[in-house]
């Protein structure tokens, strides 16, 4: 489903970063893939390729077949939009607009008409249990909470692949059992994950484990 | 899989909301419009308000007179007789004409033929009981010296009432001496319609003004015409040729300016300025707005990351920049316009005026802010083209 053929990643501003070398890494339909590593080794830089979020330096990157490198802004877009869901490291939800809203956006350039939109958010809200709160402005709600409105932004659109960095990284262990039960559930219902994450316990749901370390990937083989 | 689109009623909602849901930020960025929406209803409302005030209390008396008076001053006095006077009476348009002497000079004025008495200098006018009409003064006390026996010099006059009280008089039917000669005060007042020079000198009967004629004295003979309204510069053009047709330009007719020109040329000048203000107004309007934006989208790269990352094209950013700024050009260019019109009523009520606004003015205002939310929008869109997706994932 995802086809990351000898890729890397060079930042450029006055002496050369190397996050990123060469890196080939295929994720399958239906995978749950961690992501760990060392803080700077470059997994937010892995994560970002593989989330169109970013180009490769050099390489090539496949996603459903289709050669993205290759692709224009547009379908890059259209594909980030519709095929791929994120949850950022600081959830990222706009204040002014309530958790409903917040969800929504998510699927504001996407195919549906602002009735499915919302349609789909309250029942994705309803889902993480956040009904009571889906009103409410994000200033307003528990660190619990804004993570869950961005897990609901980032899945109410039925995304295939689901990418978060540090979904837990603020979070206490009650919150991050709710978080880990969800992404598992939706994993379940046949959604590909993949998270970039610190914790241990985290990256022990993953059936899949990648090793980044100062830039280079490595696979780690899980005992079933 | 479909492209990223951004449908017209979404574009309308994220600009509404982002405005709507920051008060405090669009307040800040639309400050400029909302002021000069505000001085471009008042200065244009103000300047209409004034221009109707003036045109209200321009002198509609005056603008029904008319003056003839002879070229060379030893033209034939009878320029002025009564067949010339019944034919200019005869044209369509005049209300009343009228003969008038002014005597050269002043002539002493006195109570009693007694040495040492109270004694003041005057003009003296005489006028037929035309022009008498034509001045129309309002009389304090006493009548009018019409309805003499025509062809005979009465020894009668007519006095305002400052030149009265100098002398002590405060009643008719007592006499002044003019040098030697005694006359009959029939009448006192103490304004008149047309001719203000009567304000300042004694009016007597034509006949008797020309008993008092001296050799070789200056005097001016002129006739004054009341016009019906709006009449008067017709009248002008044909006041000549009806009294003397054999030699008009022997005769000069002066109408006072038309009054419709005389306003059309205040209000081009008022609203000249008062453009130039709002324009300048306008324009710092819309440098506001771009400056205020353009600074705000440093702090929200991660909300246009965000977007990028669920799908937006560059060009939905675009668009929405610049709906966020047109909005906010609306939205102050209305609230300026409301703030001008109610500052208009204002100046108007506490000056007495009656308030004349043109709510035109007021619409074109918030269209012309809007227009310059949208230009200003350019400068923080463009800027915003270069937000990379990856934005969003940055702290
Ligand atoms: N935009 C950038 N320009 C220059 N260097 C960058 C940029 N983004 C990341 N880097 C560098 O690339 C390296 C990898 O960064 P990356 O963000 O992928 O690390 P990370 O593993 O996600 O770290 P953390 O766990 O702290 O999030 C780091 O050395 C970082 O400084
Ligand atoms: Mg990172």
């Amino acid at each position: 489903m995802l086809e990351l053929r000898a890729a890397t990643k060079t930042y450029d501003d006055g002496h050369p970063v190397h996050a990123l070398r060469e890196t080939s890494l295929t994720v399958e339909e239906g995978d749950y893939v961690a992501i760990t590593g060392a803080s700077g080794s470059g997994k937010s830089t892995l994560l970002n390729l593989l989330g169109l979020l970013d180009v490769p330096t050099t390489g090539s990157y496949r996603v459903l077949g289709l050669p993205a490198h290759e692709l224009a802004e547009s379908h890059r877009g259209a594909v980030r939009g519709q095929v791929f869901g994120f949850i950022f490291q600081n959830f990222h939800l706009l204040n002014g607009r309530s958790a409903l809203e917040n969800v929504e956006l998510g699927m504001l350039y996407g195919p549906y008409n602002r009735r499915e939109r919302r349609r789909r958010a309250w029942e994705t809200v309803e889902r993480l249990g956040l009904a009571h709160r889906a009103l409410a402005d994000p200033r307003r709600m528990s660190g619990g909470e804004r993570q869950r409105v961005a897990v609901a932004r980032a899945v109410a659109g039925r995304p295939r692949v689901l990418f978060c960095d540090e979904p837990t990284g603020n979070l206490d262990s009650a919150n991050t059992a709710t978080v880990l039960d969800t992404l598992r559930g939706l994993n379940e219902e046949g959604l590909t994950v993949v998270v970039v994450t610190h914790d241990p316990g985290v990256a022990a749901e993953g059936r899949r484990r990648i090793e980044v370390s100062d830039g280079t990937v490595t696979e780690v083989e899980v005992p079933a | 899989m479909s492209p990223s689109r951004f449908r017209g009623v979404d574009f309308l909602h994220e600009s509404m909301i982002a405005v709507v849901r920051h008060p405090g930020r669009s307040l800040l960025t639309a400050v400029g419009t909302v002021l000069s929406a505000a001085a471009f209803v008042c200065t244009l409302g103000l300047s209409s308000t004034l221009d109707h005030q003036v045109s209200s209390s321009f002198d509609v008396r005056r603008a029904t007179e008319v003056l003839v008076r002879p070229e060379q001053a030893s033209l034939d006095p009878a320029w002025q007789d009564g067949t010339a006077l019944a034919r200019l009476t005869g044209l369509h348009g005049v209300v009343a004409a009228g003969a008038r002497l002014s005597l050269d000079g002043d002539r002493t004025v006195q109570r009693s033929s007694r040495a040492g008495d109270t004694e003041i200098r005057t003009r003296i006018i005489g006028a037929d009981s035309g022009a008498l009409r034509v001045m129309s003064p309002s009389l304090t006390a006493g009548r009018y010296f019409d309805g003499f026996i025509p062809g005979q010099a009465e020894r009668v006059v007519m006095l305002p009432r400052s030149l009265a009280r100098e002398l002590g008089i405060t009643r008719t039917q007592v006499a002044v001496f003019i040098g030697a000669e005694s006359y009959t005060v029939i009448g006192i007042y103490d304004d008149v319609a047309r001719r203000p020079e009567a304000l300042q000198a004694i009016l007597m009967p034509l006949l008797s003004a020309e008993e008092l004629r001296q050799p070789g004295g200056e005097d001016t003979r002129d006739v004054v015409i009341e016009t019906q309204p709006g009449a008067a510069q017709l009248i002008g053009g044909q006041a000549a040729l009806a009294m003397l047709p054999t030699e008009p330009q022997a005769l000069r007719a002066v109408a006072p300016p038309d009054p419709r020109l005389l306003r059309q040329e205040i209000e081009g000048n008022v609203a000249r300025s008062s453009l130039l203000i709002s324009v300048i107004a306008l324009v710092i309007g819309a440098v506001s707005i771009a400056n205020a934006t353009t600074a705000g989208i440093a702090a929200r790269t991660q909300e246009i990351g965000l977007r990028r990352a669920v799908g937006a094209r560059r060009r939905h950013v675009f668009v929405q920049l610049l709906g966020e700024t047109t909005t906010l050009g609306l939205l102050g260019g209305v609230l300026g316009a409301f703030l001008g019109v109610c500052l208009t009523l204002g100046i108007s009520l506490a000056n007495r005026w009656v308030p004349v606004i043109d709510l035109r003015t007021a619409l074109l205002a918030s269209g012309i802010c809007a227009g310059a939310g949208l230009l200003a929008g350019f400068v923080p869109a463009i800027r915003a083209l270069r937000i990379q997706p990856v934005a969003a994932l940055q702290r």
